[in-house]
């Protein structure tokens, strides 16, 4: 069961072994740079937020947004090029595997690429920053990026499996998924947030995934009701993503 | 069951368009099939069904007993397929394109690897194993298509347009692989090329408009559907004066000129003779019977028409 997951999944990783020093470099340079910028830049201006050092503050979600950004992008377009570009998903789909073997592969090779290198921002701050941790608390903040990565995994495959043109999944990123990185409160505080719309910005799946990263990495558990919306994003957005490829693929 | 491929009364339309209309094919095993037709005729929609990428709206298709509707795993387990376009993984090694479609079909290192050594070395390719197919040339590539769907030693070869767009030696290596493989399996081959399917078919079908016109061996097609009784004729002199009474008898149903080479169409066999007594006395440098060709009989059943 799932042996052509494997199969793809093993592929899509043999192929990111071979790039990962450039990959790495590129994707550690921006939440680094923002980092730099933002929490020292910041830090004589704002030198705590709700008593957390501002640098502090930040970095959690810094290292979440690499990986979730990680896992969108590599399944969109990967998905979008194997589709439209090299046809190798035409190649797939004349061996024996199904095409829930597919999706399920291409989901896990963001969800992977996500994690390695959410992990890797995480070292490389770690390394660089006086940023430091309690690393008992570790274990709840992978939980959290675990399942961040794998809802926008999913969210990446279901945009590379239904924009034909690359441009467009281009605008997707623009004007929905970095306006909800930004708005979820990376880099300020949600109380900044005028009441009214306040519990609305708080259902949004990626304040679940900082709000519920902070607290995880500095309190070492995640509130519930971030933690039912991050598990309830990533259950939606696999079944949607599988349910779309499939009508995709019988069209 | 003597039949690889079966097509039951297959039908499949798109948003009001009917690309294949109850259409019906037995082919039998160990042979190589060739579907011939022009443009839009729905060789690939055919091609797409029986390799279960596309469901026929009507019908149901069998490729060695096993329906493409319901048991579309097992289908492709017996299937290798060479698509019209290229889909190498440009990611990968020649060998790690092979790789991954054998673990795809579930084969173990231990008998994919040495399958992929010997079809490398079959087609030429065993010292670039290593490199990208973006280096390889366009005939280079197209053969590491053909052994990557042949890795898993399928039952039935489907080959969709092999030989488009290379060069007349990479055709002919190509041609050479696939005659290796008649009676080792199943081929079924779609081409635009009338020598193509000449040289290598066992049997040919010729279609258009998602119905089949003629169906048989490459003579049997020549010798049917032809025009059997054409002549050419070329004069030394005088040649204008001949085209009018050429045109004017009633026993010649076509004359086409090109310079002084007619290529006269007669009625019949009988109507050779009132013609060379019409040509008493002319200056003829030549005067022979033109063998028909597999293209002259795909022209007259499909039309001179250039298609979409």
């Amino acid at each position: 069961m799932f042996k052509g997951a494997f199969s793809i999944w093993g592929r899509d990783m043999l192929v990111l072994r071979r790039s990962i020093v450039s990959e790495l470099v590129s994707v550690v340079a921006y939440p680094l740079t923002l980092y730099l910028a933002f929490g020292f830049g910041l830090k004589g201006y704002i030198t705590a937020v709700n008593g957390v050092p501002y640098p502090l503050f930040i970095a959690p979600g810094l290292i979440s947004m690499t990986a979730v950004n990680a896992a969108f992008d590599e399944s969109s377009w990967s998905m979008w090029f194997h589709r439209r570009v090299q046809r190798t998903i035409e190649e797939y789909r004349v061996t024996p595997v199904t095409v829930y073997d597919i999706v399920i592969g291409k989901i896990f090779s963001g969800f992977s690429q996500g994690a390695v290198k959410g992990s890797v921002v995480f070292l490389v701050i770690l390394a660089l920053t006086p940023f430091r941790i309690d690393y008992t608390h570790l274990p709840s903040y992978l939980g959290c990026i675990a399942l961040s990565s794998m809802t926008f995994s999913c969210l990446g495959t279901i945009c590379g499996t239904v924009i034909d043109k690359p441009e467009n999944i281009g605008r997707v990123q623009s004007v929905i998924i970095v306006p909800l990185i930004f708005m979820a409160g990376i880099f300020f505080p949600l109380s900044s947030y005028p009441s009214s719309i306040l519990p609305l910005i708080e259902l949004l799946p990626t304040t679940a995934i900082f709000e519920g990263a902070r607290d995880a990495l500095l309190t070492g558990a995640v509130p519930t009701h971030y933690l039912v919306n991050l598990v309830l994003s990533a259950a939606v957005s696999f079944a949607v993503a599988v349910y779309v490829f499939n009508r995709k693929m019988a069209e | 069951m003597s039949h690889a491929i079966t097509l039951h009364e297959i039908t499949k339309s798109y948003d009001g368009f009917t690309a294949v209309e109850r259409f019906s094919l037995e082919v039998a095993r160990g042979t190589v099939f060739g579907l011939l037709g022009p443009n839009g005729a729905g060789k690939t929609t055919l091609i797409k069904i029986l390799t279960t990428l596309m469901r026929p709206t009507l019908g149901d298709a069998f490729v060695e007993g096993h329906s493409v509707l319901t048991a579309g795993k097992e289908v492709r387990r017996l299937i290798g397929v060479v698509p019209q376009e290229n889909n190498l993984d440009r990611y990968l090694t020649a060998r790690e394109n092979l790789t991954l479609h054998a673990r795809l079909h579930g084969m173990r290192p231990a008998s994919y690897n040495p399958r992929i050594d010997e079809l490398l070395e079959m087609t030429g390719l065993a010292s670039r194993g290593n490199d990208f197919p973006d280096t390889f040339s366009g005939g280079m590539q197209r053969r590491l298509v053909v052994a990557r769907a042949l890795v898993h030693e399928p039952r039935v070869l489907f080959l969709d347009e092999p030989t488009t767009g290379l060069d007349p030696q990479s055709r002919r290596a190509l041609w050479d692989y696939i005659r290796g493989l008649r009676h080792k399996m199943t081929v079924f081959l779609t081409t635009h090329y009338m020598d193509e399917a000449d040289a290598l078919c066992d049997r040919i079908m010729i279609m258009d408009h998602g119905e089949c016109l003629a169906d048989g061996t490459a003579a049997q097609l020549k010798d049917a559907y032809s025009r059997a009784h054409t002549y050419q004729v070329e004069f030394k002199r005088d040649a204008e004066r001949y085209e009018g009474v050429l045109a004017g008898l009633s026993f010649v149903k076509g004359v086409e000129r090109e310079g002084a080479v007619f290529q006269i169409t007669l009625a019949d066999e009988e109507s050779i003779k009132p013609l060379m007594d019409h040509l008493a006395g002319a200056d003829i440098r030549r005067i022979c019977l033109k063998e028909p060709s597999l293209e002259d009989v795909f022209i007259a059943l499909t039309g001179e028409r250039v298609r979409e």
